[in-house]
């Protein structure tokens, strides 16, 4: 019923949200699609092994995102993922909150995945050294989102993550990330980043 | 020899800073990181050099000092611009801002009232007012306030803007559209009010909407045919139109047409793109293929 994250998806998560701190940022979480259901599969947690980041600024129009999901949704076929989680930060530093936008694509992603989750970043805690999880998770229950406690338990590997997204942040790696209004910007801009994902698996 | 080299080397990083400066000052870029870095070195070591540019620079460095917490640096710039301008209304208003930026948003509010005592008219100082309910999440008031200061000043495009998107943010796209349809109205060349509006329209929703946002974004295509998200947008609502069960045959094909029209460029662009890298291949598949299923839901 769980999510977990890898260091590459909580990395570029929070690079995306230092790129732009006037603004409100989102974007995806994929996990690697399980071939068959395991007779306890509700105890298996599923892991988000990338993050997709999408939009910053405006998050409330419609078109841009029906692109970015369809395109990146046909993407996660290709390579066997499937959307398995949407993350917001807010425009305001104090507010973290799941808004309208969130619940909408959240509940959205839902339907085609039933453990989906929705994270809410919380920029009050943001520091470079990233001493301790600054996310808030909500599960899908019942058509409501509830709460989940965000500690080390929520990583594949708290640590690694801890040290190479710190790393990462004191290199001003953020200013290389590109999210999809980038892409849309100029569409040789890579929303995959695979340079970032060459540097996480360096520091590995 | 040498020496003479090493002197034109400094004074072409000098020059090369300033104009960076400059490109950002007039293209409105909010890269602060990037501002305080070059502008507090040109501050430091080259202040003599740069004649009266610097208060501007002592301006922009102050504003991007603010966005990253350096209060050190925003407080050195405000004391020389004290100095060379005391009384200076434009100022005070850096003053405030700093203020702001400390979350002190009562004396901000203060510093600014201040401001309007001596000149009333003083739209800077209004519009920080405005930008402190925001920063407070009043966004009810803030919308309250910019309209009614829109009505004294309603050539304030800056503003417009600024109100359309306090009311997207609160999805009243309705009055979203209005204000960009004041902004096509005094800026009918300007393609991003055009494809924004469109993009309103369309998250506004109906057949009526999907239309006029597929106009618009035609529209923005004929003003820049380099604007993707006109582009896709272009290719969203006349497949949605075409795929409509409430429209009549000839409304569907000509919608189909716009749609495959559509695809081809965006295949083209892609390709363009994609030329000689490895990385966008993928994109230009998923593209290729999301493209293909979307052709066969409107059949």
């Amino acid at each position: 019923m769980s999510i977990k994250l890898t260091t590459q998806a909580y990395c570029k998560m929070l690079l995306h949200a230092a790129k732009y701190p006037h603004c409100a940022v989102n974007g995806l979480l994929v996990a690697e699609k399980q071939k068959e259901k395991k007779k306890d599969s509700h105890s298996t947690p599923i892991l988000c092994v990338d993050c997709i980041p999408l939009f910053h600024g405006t998050l409330a129009l419609a078109p841009m995102l029906e692109v970015a999901l369809t395109l990146i949704d046909t993407w996660c076929k290709e390579n066997k993922y499937v959307i398995a989680g949407y993350y917001q930060a807010n425009e305001r530093t104090k507010d973290f909150r799941p808004n309208q936008v969130a619940e909408k694509v959240g509940a959205r992603i839902a339907e085609n995945f039933s453990e989906a989750a929705m994270i809410m970043v919380d920029s009050t805690r943001f520091t470079m050294g990233c001493y301790e999880p600054i996310l808030a998770i909500y599960d899908h229950h019942e058509n409501k989102w509830k709460c989940r406690d965000c500690n080390a338990d929520c990583f594949e590997d708290w640590c690694e993550a801890q040290k190479i997204t710190s790393a990462l942040l004191e290199g001003r790696s953020y200013e290389s990330l590109i999210d999809f209004d980038n892409h849309l910007d100029d569409l040789r801009n890579d929303w995959t980043n695979p340079e970032i994902n060459k540097s996480v698996l360096h520091l590995c | 020899m040498g020496h003479v080299k090493e002197i034109n080397v400094l004074i072409i990083v000098f020059t090369e800073m300033r104009d960076k400066l400059r490109k950002w000052r007039e293209d409105n870029h909010r890269n602060s990181e990037q501002i305080v870095d070059v502008g507090e070195e040109l501050i430091n070591e080259h202040a003599s050099k740069l004649g009266d540019d610097i208060w501007i620079i002592y301006e922009q460095v102050m504003i991007a000092a603010l966005d990253c917490s350096r209060d050190d640096l925003a407080w050195t710039c405000l004391q020389e611009l004290k100095k060379q301008f005391p009384g200076s209304q434009r100022v005070k208003r850096l003053a405030g801002m700093r203020l702001e930026a400390l979350e002190k948003y009562e004396d901000a509010s203060k510093q600014y009232d201040s401001i309007l005592q001596d000149d009333p008219t003083n739209t800077a100082a209004r519009k920080r007012k405005i930008s402190i309910l925001k920063a407070q999440g009043k966004s009810a008031e803030a919308i309250r306030e910019l309209n009614e200061y829109l009505e004294q000043f309603v050539g304030d495009q800056e503003a417009w803007h600024e109100l359309s998107e306090l009311y997207i943010n609160e999805h009243d796209y309705g009055k979203a559209a209005f204000c960009l349809e004041e902004l096509m109205m005094t800026n009918p060349h300007n393609h991003l009010y055009c494809e924004q509006y469109a993009e309103v329209k369309y998250t506004q929703g109906g057949l009526e909407n999907l239309e006029l946002s597929r106009k618009y974004f035609a529209q923005a295509l004929k003003l820049n045919n380099g604007n993707m998200r006109a582009l896709f947008g272009l290719y969203m609502s006349a497949s949605h139109i075409a795929a409509s069960p409430k429209v009549n045959a000839t409304v569907k094909k000509a919608n189909v047409k716009y749609a495959a029209w559509a695809t081809n460029q965006i295949n083209r662009a892609y390709q363009l793109a994609g030329r000689g890298t490895k990385e966008n291949k993928c994109s230009v598949k998923a593209v290729e293929e999301m493209l293909e299923s979307m052709q066969i839901t409107m059949s």
